[in-house]
């Protein structure tokens, strides 16, 4: 996503993608939505087409104003619209009382699944995914030079970028509505990965899945165990970590821009 | 006026006729019905005035842009032959696939950067995309070699590890033109590459440029230039645009001497060109 926007805030979570999936889902739990024969993945695939619509239409708002996609246009129009869809979730909810701490709990964010199937399918999307992406790492590289450089270099910039998007849509829309939206690692592990490994993609993506996952583990420790018995909401954890990340990241990327 | 005839022997490289182009759909063209003829060893430099259309007319040659009208290059295979020798098959830009492209011509533009901090040596392997195999194999010993020679051809082989956040103007803009030649395009496409740069550094790139294609690796070049003493001393023919049409074209002194020029600079240009070279 980074790579992508040229944006180094850029992520799932900024640009309300996981907001999207999670209304997407919360209005499937609370109005207890099941469509036959979807069943038990009725949820996940109502927070899959949410985040599908939320992306395109973030993308096409953001380039009536911002025709280039340059700048920080495009995460504030995220951060707006991921507030809006937060309010939306927060009323729908508001209506139904006996849906709400089905909804808060899951919103938070938890590895709390039952039972193999839903793992089996996260699992499997998102591991599709991440190869998929890394079939794209030299794409990835030229893109962030701007799109008219990557067209002389042969890469065709739009369509790559609409495919990259749509994979990281498929794959975040999966994960959130399944375990809830679990913010800012997403954003911080490509950026601590970069400092460590360096910006080329060939081992930047197969780092930051490994990376996101290891800290992903620790954090959902760290939930588990803080205060027992509690079993802390993991989204918290990785929240409360991740924010003063957030601000220095955005900080040190304006003083660049000086 | 025609082109310059000292070259017209030599082969067709680029042929554009009627060629109009703006952007969006619906809105006034920025660059209307544009012809002229590149042969190989040309080196073609397009002038005018702030906002004529030279940055739009080399945008669409380098494939950024749509167009109208026909724009056909002689394209080349994968080996480095012109696949097509004579001016009656020369191919439609439009029609070339974004890799075939990226094999005919490469952009060098005014200023480039990334926000990641890619080094020199990452940074020119860009301009292997084209030509590299695709699925998971690594660069092969052809794309290791051309990225050492194009490194070497711009000063840079002791700089490929460096990041290029951390490069001079005059290092960074060399590295673009080191990627630029890892393409090995037969057409160089310069957008006002010396803009920002020290004189020294100015006079530097161009030379790099000049020896490449005087070793006939580069076929022919066709550059915009803000600075006429540059372009006057870079240039083997030459476009003047004026709100977006050609007005005059002919060889460097044919068009710098002519009275469209003097109108489009507000002033006697050969004049003040040789004024400012006999007195600076």
């Amino acid at each position: 996503m980074q790579s992508v926007l040229k944006n180094p805030l850029a992520s799932p979570f900024t640009l309300g993608v996981s907001s999207g999936a999670s209304l997407g889902a919360g209005l499937a739990i609370l109005f207890g939505l099941t469509v036959l024969p979807a069943g038990l993945v009725t949820v996940p695939a109502a927070g899959f087409v949410a985040s599908a619509l939320t992306i395109v239409f973030l993308l096409r708002f953001s380039r009536a104003i911002d025709p280039r996609l340059e700048g920080n246009t495009v995460i504030l129009a995220g951060m707006v619209l991921s507030l809006f869809l937060n309010a939306a979730l927060t009323l729908f909810s508001a209506l139904s009382k006996e849906g709400m701490n089905r909804l808060l709990f899951w919103q938070m964010g938890s590895f709390a699944l039952k039972g193999t199937g839903p793992l089996a399918c996260v699992s499997a999307v998102t591991l599709a995914g991440t190869l998929a992406i890394y079939r794209y790492r030299r794409e990835l590289d030229i893109l962030t030079f701007g799109d008219d450089e990557a067209v002389s270099l042969g890469v065709s910039a739009g369509r790559t970028r609409a495919v990259l998007i749509a994979l990281a849509s498929v794959m975040t829309g999966t994960v959130v509505s399944f375990v809830g939206v679990i913010g800012f690692l997403d954003l911080a592990v490509p950026h601590v990965a970069r400092k460590a490994f360096g910006p080329a993609h060939r081992a930047l993506i197969p780092l930051s899945a490994l990376l996101g996952g290891s800290l992903m583990v620790l954090a959902d420790l760290l939930a588990r165990t803080l205060i027992p018995p509690l079993d802390l909401p993991v989204g918290a954890i990785t929240a409360i970590l991740g924010t003063p990340f957030f601000a220095h990241v955005y900080l040190s990327s304006r003083r660049r821009d000086r | 006026m025609s082109a310059p005839e000292n070259l017209a022997r030599s082969r067709i490289l680029v042929k554009a006729e009627g060629l109009s182009a703006g952007y969006g759909s619906g809105r006034r063209d920025i660059v209307r019905d544009i012809g002229f003829t590149l042969r190989e060893g040309e080196r073609l430099c397009v002038i005018g005035a702030n906002g004529c259309g030279k940055t739009t007319l080399l945008r669409v040659l380098a494939g950024i842009l749509p167009y109208r009208g026909s724009l056909a290059f002689a394209a080349r295979d994968v080996d480095g032959t012109l696949a097509s020798p004579d001016a009656d098959s020369l191919v439609e830009r439009s029609l070339l696939g974004p890799k075939e492209a990226a094999r005919t011509t490469a952009f060098l533009a005014q200023i480039s950067s990334s926000y990641f901090p890619f080094t020199v040596g990452e940074t020119v392997m860009m301009g292997r995309y084209a030509r590299r195999q695709g699925g998971l194999s690594g660069p092969s010993p052809g794309d290791r070699a051309a990225v050492r020679a194009a490194m070497d051809a711009c000063g840079l082989s002791d700089l490929a590890d460096r990041p290029i956040a951390r490069l001079s103007g005059g290092q960074l803009q060399r590295a673009f033109l080191a990627r630029a030649l890892a393409q090995e395009p037969s057409i160089l496409l310069l957008d006002e590459p010396t803009n920002h740069l020290d004189l020294f550094y100015q006079i530097d790139l161009l030379g790099r440029i000049r020896e490449r294609m005087d070793s006939g690796l580069v076929k022919a070049s066709i550059g915009v230039f803000h600075d006429l003493l540059l372009a006057r001393r870079f240039a083997t023919s030459m476009i003047l645009l004026d709100g977006g049409e050609i007005v005059a074209y002919g060889s460097p002194d044919e068009v710098l001497e002519s009275p469209e020029a003097n109108r489009v600079y507000r002033m006697n240009v050969g004049q003040t060109l040789r004024d400012l070279l006999q007195n600076g």
